[in-house]
């Protein structure tokens, strides 16, 4: 947890030599914090053991996606067969738990996963915490700097729940000041690496599909977190002006640092996606990324109607989350895959997400739905869409 | 329980940040004991510590080949080839699987405790 006396633990002299220290090896911008270079448009973490214990966790990672995994899903059919059942008999995830909980094989793997979530968020929360004033007058110079714009609201009272800490990230996005830092990095673990120069988004922005009449003028990612597919959104409708809002505004400080640090010109603008200062009938694209499980019901109804408010007519709005493209969970081994991220890497809302009829939600609004529209991510043939009629 | 950090909106102009409800999950036991679970942590932690200064090594080494001489800087400066990388990682997947993969055998294939006759297969 953040607090200002950890703010201001390190001494003035040490303060000023640490900022004097990150400021001597930067490259381009005047204020940019990056010891170590970038790897492509990724900034290296500024110290090699720090680096070499964000591989090691991806790395673990690896083994926890591969052989802890399939170690696993043999234990999970053996107690299945043990009570009489297959891996294809649906059940509840309650039933699930009953019967994965108390096996130790079982919580080994959850226990390895979650291990390796803690350590990949506090390793990086760490170094920025030790070096808070330079990363703080990164963000704060980047948010007068261009070519793109961000605009916070001081008066905004984040509702209680988007302040969980999600993804068990220490603070969540709300609460630590460094949030978009420690979420690149952390994430770039979750990818085991795969992702450092945001191909996974700039995949998303290629799918997306664009309005009939082809005019592209305005674009916005709904819970756009630090702005990766706001970005590459941006590098796909180069003319248009693209938007990001989130109600988070130490990610959205991050983004503008990455924003400004790739001279990308995107918008960010912290406002609830659900209540957002745009007019009607505005952008010719509404799109967001793995939002709708982090929100309530209300929440999710909510941010629709907003898509469908401010998406002009022929507007297409296409949510990329958890079950757009693909079925949801039935099997006991899904099931208990779905209660390890639920309950303990505390998302909070997932079970509330699972449960929404997304296609009847988006038609109540008025969408025109497709639920066979262009896939977003591998692995599946579909993602759902929706077009404001003309 | 939201943690009392600050009060209201934005808490100030320095952070941008609110209070938060903190997670769980580091309270839960997984493994039935608790000092178990943080063997297990510690487990991990040192296998981290240890990559690490293994990594250092390594790249300690291919420095000196290239270049013959070193400092901490070029150290900490030193960008790897692709191919060393690829060296890295495989190495690096290679302490994991050694240490840890224990982890992953098949806990159905065990043998009996009780059984008297070590030809027996059951």
């Amino acid at each position: 947890m953040f607090q200002r006396r950890q703010f201001l633990m390190s001494s003035a002299a040490g303060a000023a030599a640490a900022i004097s220290a990150f400021k001597a090896s930067a490259k381009g911008l005047a204020f940019d914090v990056e010891p170590r270079g970038t790897t492509g448009i990724l900034e290296r973490l500024p110290r090699l053991d720090l680096e070499s214990a964000q591989d090691f966790m991806t790395g673990y990672r690896v083994f926890i996606n591969g052989p802890l995994n399939r170690a696993a899903i043999a234990r999970a059919e053996s107690i299945l067969k043990a009570n009489g059942l297959t891996a294809e008999t649906p059940m509840s995830m309650a039933d699930t738990i009953k019967l994965m909980a108390p096996d130790p094989e079982m919580m080994l793997y959850i226990h390895n996963w979650e291990n390796t979530q803690r350590a990949m968020w506090a390793t990086v929360q760490h170094e920025a915490h030790k070096n808070a004033d330079a990363y703080t007058e990164e963000m704060d110079r980047a948010m007068k700097a261009g070519p793109g714009t961000i605009e916070l609201d001081a008066r905004l009272e984040p509702p209680a729940y988007t302040k969980h800490e999600i993804h068990i990230q220490p603070g969540g996005y709300v609460g630590d000041p460094f949030a978009g830092y420690i979420y690149l990095h952390g994430q770039n673990v979750v990818f085991t690496g795969g992702n450092f120069q945001d191909k996974a988004q700039v995949s998303l922005a290629g799918a997306v599909p664009t309005p009939a009449s082809g005019k592209v003028r305005r674009v916005l990612e709904q819970g756009c977190s630090i702005g990766q597919l706001t970005m590459a959104l941006k590098l796909r409708f180069p003319e248009a002006e693209v938007w990001g809002d989130d109600v988070a505004a130490p990610m959205l400080r991050y983004g503008q640092v990455l924003a400004v640090d790739r001279g990308i010109d995107v918008h960010f603008v912290q406002q609830l996606s659900e209540k957002s200062k745009f007019p009607n009938n505005h952008f010719d694209i509404v799109t967001n990324n793995l939002v709708f499980h982090e929100v309530t019901t209300e929440g999710a109804r909510g941010i629709i109607a907003e898509a469908f408010r401010t998406l002009r007519p022929g507007g297409v709005f296409y949510p990329i989350d958890l079950f757009t493209g693909s079925p949801k969970p039935k099997t006991a081994y899904q099931q208990f895959k779905a209660w390890q991220d639920y309950r303990w890497n505390a998302e909070i809302w997932r079970m509330e997400y699972t449960a929404l009829d997304m296609p009847e939600e988006m038609r109540k609004v008025g969408f025109i739905v497709n639920e066979k529209g262009p896939p977003a991510r591998g692995g599946t043939d579909r993602n759902i869409m929706g077009t404001k009629p003309a | 329980m939201a943690d009392a950090k600050s009060a209201g909106a934005n808490s100030g102009p320095k952070t941008y940040t609110t209070d938060f409800i903190k997670a769980d999950t580091d309270r839960a036991v997984f493994l039935g004991n608790a000092l178990l679970d943080d063997m297990m942590t510690a487990l991990i932690a040192l296998g981290s510590e240890t990559w690490a200064v293994r990594r250092r090594a390594k790249i300690t080494e291919m420095l000196f080949e290239k270049n013959g001489k070193i400092s901490r800087e070029m150290v900490e400066q030193y960008m790897p080839t692709p191919e060393e990388e690829r060296q890295l990682t495989t190495e690096r997947d290679d302490f994991i699987r050694n240490i840890y993969g224990h982890f992953a055998r098949n806990g159905e294939d065990v043998v009996a405790l009780n059984s008297l006759d070590p030809k027996s297969k059951k």
